[in-house]
């Protein structure tokens, strides 16, 4: 499923890689460029927006709730408190965002890892740890991450590493097959013959040659950091208010879907925007690191 | 204590538990519980039609020792009688017992100490077999028994040498005076020894999903998850039932539970009710009737008192002002809830309505911290002696209107240069040691301090009740004064209400001073039912809906 | 053959095994307690629930619950619900109907819907349609589910007024006309993931076989381009689907967790967010176990049915 990367292609120096044919490809995709275009907005929106608001997020005032969009400066509406929904989604991407690039970034670490060391190794290292993997993949990761979110303190680190441990098992998946085929090459040999240590071998040789596919998975493991912090936080045990995520936004936004249906319909947009976003980069990657691309 | 003129049991007036029943409209016409008005249709000669109750939590602990939540009592109370029940005027009536034991007829000696029950005569099983005093010393025995998981004890551990005189009286004697026992008795429901006493395991016998009681109605069936059938007890001792068949409906969702409601597809919402929210439309429903009722529970923002910045009573008093209860009430309530100074609702006979009233005042709450020399530093936050105005407050997480209020709350503190950190938990984390063992900070929550129509409240109150100092109970908030000490000691120690009231109300001045919680509110609830239904009748001290749902009927 | 089979499912049972370990310890070594749900409740006091806690065995070390949890589950007895007493699998087969049925539907509508997106986005291959299949699919696996499923009351139910906003019946009908009624909204929303994981299988595989040689043959041989599609292409590419469509079971079963939620409908995945609040360890447990087994079969036979296809597999 995963292509192969040719080390030529990522060993370039940046000012060459932006020419390079990966590159090109990426830069062709229309949706990838959308959506890095549109995570670019996002992310500068979340930074700067609260600045450019005339509403602090966190101010209530109890005579302005539910204002609808468009009225009193509130250009999507208040809250039941009362306070700017602009302010607090903006507010609250900072959050989501954040928790999905942190989630992203400790999940590629314990996938990397795994899947280095068992795609390495092979024969019963692989074996054990595979059959881990399997252990973490056979429970519907919303089941086991609800589980684990009951039955902590849901502050924002918590629901990050959560996040994390029930989203690495794919990473561990593709890098370990990454490994074993990268394994039997010949510049792999050749460091063996060099009388490299394994560690090194392992993290120094083979890691940099199967970073094309990691860089795929982790920004799906963004998409799907966010989605899921949205679910958790949508059930109640995730982030909790008044801390605002996109998820918690939603939160109680079903009691008012017949009175005040934007507070359901604006986080909902900015949660699939963002992943749809995610997601596009990442199937845009895809194609370009695929060397073939060209040849279709 | 004992004088010859003791009665046990209080008299309240009716008018006292009606009044606050803040009725609207066509809701006045609620019928007395007791001697059924003429004016209204009489009931059917024999059960017809059926009812639909839907409760927004799923009533799954049918055997009613065992632990359980209130919703289970809905099926309880439809089953099972206890030997008296309590009424909505806190006064007790006579159910298995033929009549209720009192010190002037005889059935409890002066000192509190023996008692003896009258049984009913000619009382029948749903099975046929006959009920008899065999049952009742069955029941109370299994409440002490080692492997039976009794959800409480209380007062029954202190039975001793019950004797079974004849099928329809039984004696006992008291370890020592009790007085909340008779409210504990009101709620233990009797258990046949027939069915339940061979089981090898009480915990896990059949019985427990198939109950076998005296009550009004029989078991039918039960669709976990979504419905439990209740059937007419044609042989049923007491009046009625009416109702041929009553389904208690599973609606996991307030709003949905409303909508139902709405439709017609519920006949009446029980349990957690219909939002405030939705207060104002229900109102205006055709054909229906919606009631406010006062819930017996009050909701107050506690102070952990071991926490060195509650130990000052000027903080307690400075957050109290600061707090914009009416605020609260009117915006985020939309205006049902009353307004409390006290841990008593407002309908019991106890209740002490003299208490100073709560005054919102930002100026007020600074002028206290300043006084007391909480000053403000360089970030904003008030601190003295090296102890910073700052804490953390929790709540059960996904309780929306409370979160909203929490919020709200946080920012009138800041106002008055207190930091509030918000940290709510899922319940699970919330109520175990974080709660027990007096972690936290403070805490919104609400809470029925009674046991039933009782006053004692020595579990929350007596200053042996804090765990984190080594006590059992649930004083949380670690509130130790000798006085309470004494004054629960006195209450508890009589059997006479008009002595046993000065102390409480004297206990409740008391706390309203010391402030170990910021009373908040009592809550109202939302109750609609559809027009016909007659026998519905609100119950401060069984806050159950079905608590006497063997005299519903249909007009016809 | 069947030495395969057997060693698939000695793995199988291994992973339930480590599944078993994680779940109990994750359960139980976390604060609060199954007790604390009743520190509330008026009248009782933290002696009945400490009292209560120790006649339950929670007392005991951790290690001797789990064994004792396990030794009677290798007995087939998967121990009592907190909440009522009801044995676990008793309990949960009860909420099993409902999710399956709201399972099954939504796999039948997205096979269905599916099927026919991916072979029309094959056939008319980078047309307009074929376009916007293919971003749709990548946008409906972005969209939350339960979002979709707000917006679908709101639309639906809330403004239009077609179909109910939550439960699985009319209480008082529940015939099936009724049941169906209310399941329209529900299973679309849980389909729509789906719908796009099919089309953009079906897309390939249609594709794969558009090219090969007997295609071109049975065309050639003046076959109605339709007949040619639906006989072969349909058909080779069916037995795969099996396949995918026992490697959805995890995704599914998430996903029907969420939807039951925001439609209060009355199946396993509502039963768990029940328990989860109740602090009912043993169905949460029973659930974390029951649904790992689903996932296994749905793998295992994913995995038999491609082994019985492809002989090479059982070399590997």
């Amino acid at each position: 499923m995963m292509s192969t990367v040719t080390p030529a292609n990522l060993d370039l120096p940046p000012e060459n890689w932006w020419r390079s044919r990966t590159a090109r490809r990426f830069r062709r995709h229309r949706l990838a460029m959308f959506g890095v275009v549109m995570i670019a907005v996002l992310t500068i929106a979340c930074v700067l927006g609260p600045y450019l608001l005339p509403y602090d997020q966190l101010f209530i005032d109890l005579r302005a709730r539910f204002a609808p969009p468009m009225t009193g400066g509130h250009i999507f509406g208040t809250d039941p408190l009362g306070r700017d929904v602009a302010a607090r989604l903006f507010h609250a991407g900072r959050i989501s965002l954040l928790v999905g690039f942190c989630a992203m970034l400790i999940s590629i670490v314990i996938g990397t890892v795994i899947g280095v060391l068992s795609g390495y190794y092979g024969g019963r290292v692989d074996a054990a740890l595979m059959r881990f993997t399997d252990a973490f993949l056979s429970f519907p990761s919303i089941f086991l991450l609800l589980a684990l979110a009951a039955f902590i303190r849901p502050d924002p680190l918590m629901i990050t590493v959560i996040i994390a441990v029930t989203t690495w098992m794919e990473v561990a998946r593709i890098v370990s097959t990454e490994v074993r085929s990268l394994r039997e090459r010949d510049f792999i040999l050749a460091a063996h013959m060099l009388g490299l240590s394994n560690r090194w071998i392992m993290f120094r040789e083979l890691l940099p040659n199967a970073i094309g596919p990691i860089i795929v998975a982790a920004t799906l493991t963004v998409a799907r950091a966010i989605l899921l912090e949205a679910y958790v936080s949508f059930l109640g045990y995730g982030i909790q208010p008044p801390l605002p995520s996109w998820g918690n936004m939603l939160n109680g936004a079903q009691q008012y879907l017949g009175s005040a249906p934007w507070l359901a319909i604006v986080p909902g947009i900015a949660i699939t925007l963002a992943v749809t976003s995610f997601n596009f980069i990442g199937d845009g990657l895809r194609d370009a690191l695929d060397a073939r691309s060209d040849l279709s | 204590m004992a004088t010859d003129k003791t009665t046990l049991f209080p008299e309240i007036s009716r008018r006292k538990a009606l009044g606050l029943m803040a009725a609207t409209g066509a809701s006045l016409a609620v019928p007395a519980l007791i001697g059924r008005g003429s004016a209204l249709a009489a009931a059917p000669d024999k059960p017809t039609g059926q009812f639909i109750v839907g409760f927004s939590q799923e009533p799954t602990v049918f055997n009613p020792h065992l632990l359980h939540i209130e919703v289970d009592e809905g099926v309880h109370f439809a089953i099972f009688d206890p030997l008296f029940n309590v009424d909505p005027d806190g006064k007790f009536t006579p159910a298995l017992a033929a009549e209720v034991p009192t010190v002037e007829n005889g059935g409890i000696s002066a000192d509190g100490l023996n008692w003896k029950i009258k049984l009913r005569d000619g009382v029948k099983w749903h099975d046929g077999q006959p009920f008899t005093a065999e049952d009742v010393k069955f029941t109370l025995d299994l409440m002490v028994e080692p492997d039976f998981r009794s959800w409480r004890r209380a007062g029954h551990d202190l039975v001793r040498d019950i004797k079974v005189v004849s099928p329809t009286e039984i004696t006992w004697r008291m370890e020592k005076t009790y007085a909340p026992y008779p409210s504990i008795l009101a709620s233990t429901f009797i258990v046949p020894k027939h069915a339940l006493g061979e089981a090898a395991d009480k915990n896990t016998a059949p019985f427990n999903n198939a109950p076998i009681g005296t009550g009004a109605f029989k078991w039918g069936k039960r669709v976990a998850g979504d419905h439990i059938e209740l059937l007419a007890n044609a042989d049923y001792f007491g009046e009625g039932p009416y109702l041929e068949r009553v389904i208690i409906k599973y609606i996991p969702d307030l709003n949905v539970l409303y909508t139902q409601f709405k439709s017609g597809d519920i006949d009446i919402t029980g349990l957690q009710w219909i939002t405030p929210d939705h207060y104002e439309e229900a109102k205006g429903l055709a054909d229906r009737e919606v009631q406010l009722v006062a819930g017996s529970t009050v909701e107050s923002f506690t102070l952990n008192m071991g926490k060195p910045q509650f130990k000052d009573p000027a903080v307690r008093s400075a957050l109290y002002h600061a707090i914009d209860k009416q605020a609260i009430i009117d915006a985020l309530y939309y205006g049902l809830p009353t307004p409390t100074e006290t841990y008593m609702p407002q309908q019991s006979f106890y209740y002490n309505p003299d208490l100073p009233k709560h005054e919102f005042s930002l100026e007020k709450a600074k002028a206290v911290l300043d006084g007391a020399g909480w000053l403000a530093g360089g970030d904003g936050v008030r601190a003295k002696d090296g102890v910073k105005l700052a804490f953390t407050c929790s709540t059960t997480a996904g309780n929306h209107i409370r979160e909203q209020a929490q919020q709200f709350i946080q920012q009138s503190f800041k106002d008055i240069g207190v930091e509030m950190t918000i940290s709510n938990l899922p319940p699970a984390v919330m109520w175990g040691d974080y709660w027990m063992t007096s972690q936290f900070d403070s805490v919104i929550v609400g809470i029925d301090f009674l046991t039933g129509p009782d006053p004692d409240t020595s579990d929350y109150f007596a200053s042996t009740s804090s765990v984190a100092t080594g006590g059992a109970g649930q004083n949380t908030w670690q509130y130790h004064s000798p006085e309470v000490d004494k004054l629960l000691q006195e209450g508890g120690n009589s059997l006479v209400p008009d002595e046993r009231k000065a102390s409480y109300l004297k206990l409740q001045e008391v706390v309203r001073n010391d402030l170990p919680l910021l009373p908040l509110f009592q809550y109202t609830t939302v109750r609609g039912r559809k027009k016909g239904l007659t026998g519905f009748t609100p119950n401060v001290n069984n806050r159950i809906d079905t608590w006497n749902i063997g005299t519903w009927y249909w007009e016809a | 053959m069947l030495r395969y089979i057997v060693g698939r499912i000695g793995q199988s049972l291994l992973l339930l095994f480590l599944v078993s370990i994680i779940g109990y310890f994750v359960l139980l070594l976390a604060p609060g307690g199954p007790m604390s749900q009743f520190a509330l409740t008026p009248g009782i006091s933290k002696q009945d629930l400490d009292r209560i806690a120790e006649q339950m065995g929670l007392n005991r070390p951790i290690i001797v619950q789990y064994a004792d949890w396990l030794w009677h589950l290798l007995q087939g007895d998967w121990g009592a619900s907190f909440r009522d007493n009801r044995p676990v699998l008793t309990v949960i087969l009860d909420h099993l109907p409902a999710t399956l049925l709201l399972m099954g539907s939504a796999t039948a509508i997205a096979m269905t819907l599916g099927v026919w997106i991916g072979i029309m986005g094959a056939i008319r291959r980078y047309s307009i349609f074929d376009y916007a299949a293919t971003v749709g699919a990548m946008i409906a696996l972005s969209v939350p589910t339960f979002w979709f499923g707000l917006i679908a009351i709101y639309v639906f139910s809330l403004n239009l007024g077609w179909f109910p906003a939550g439960n699985m019946y009319t209480i008082g009908s529940g015939s099936v006309g009724d049941v169906l009624w209310h399941l329209v909204l529900p299973a679309s929303v849980l389909a729509l993931v789906d719908v796009a994981i099919w089309s953009r299988y079906m897309r390939t595989a249609t594709l794969d076989v558009i090219n090969q040689d007997f295609i071109k043959t049975a065309r050639a041989k003046g076959l109605s381009p339709r007949r040619v599609l639906f006989k072969h292409v349909v058909g080779n590419a069916l037995l795969p689907m099996i396949t995918l469509a026992g490697l959805q079971v995890p995704a599914l079963l998430g996903g029907a967790l969420v939807t039951e939620t925001v439609f209060t409908w009355p199946g396993m995945g509502r039963l768990f967010l029940d328990s989860l609040g109740y602090n009912d360890y043993p169905v949460v447990m029973g659930l974390l176990m029951f649904s790992a087994v689903l996932v296994l079969i749905g793998n295992l036979l994913a995995d038999l049915i491609s082994a019985f296809v492809d002989p090479r597999i059982r070399l590997a």
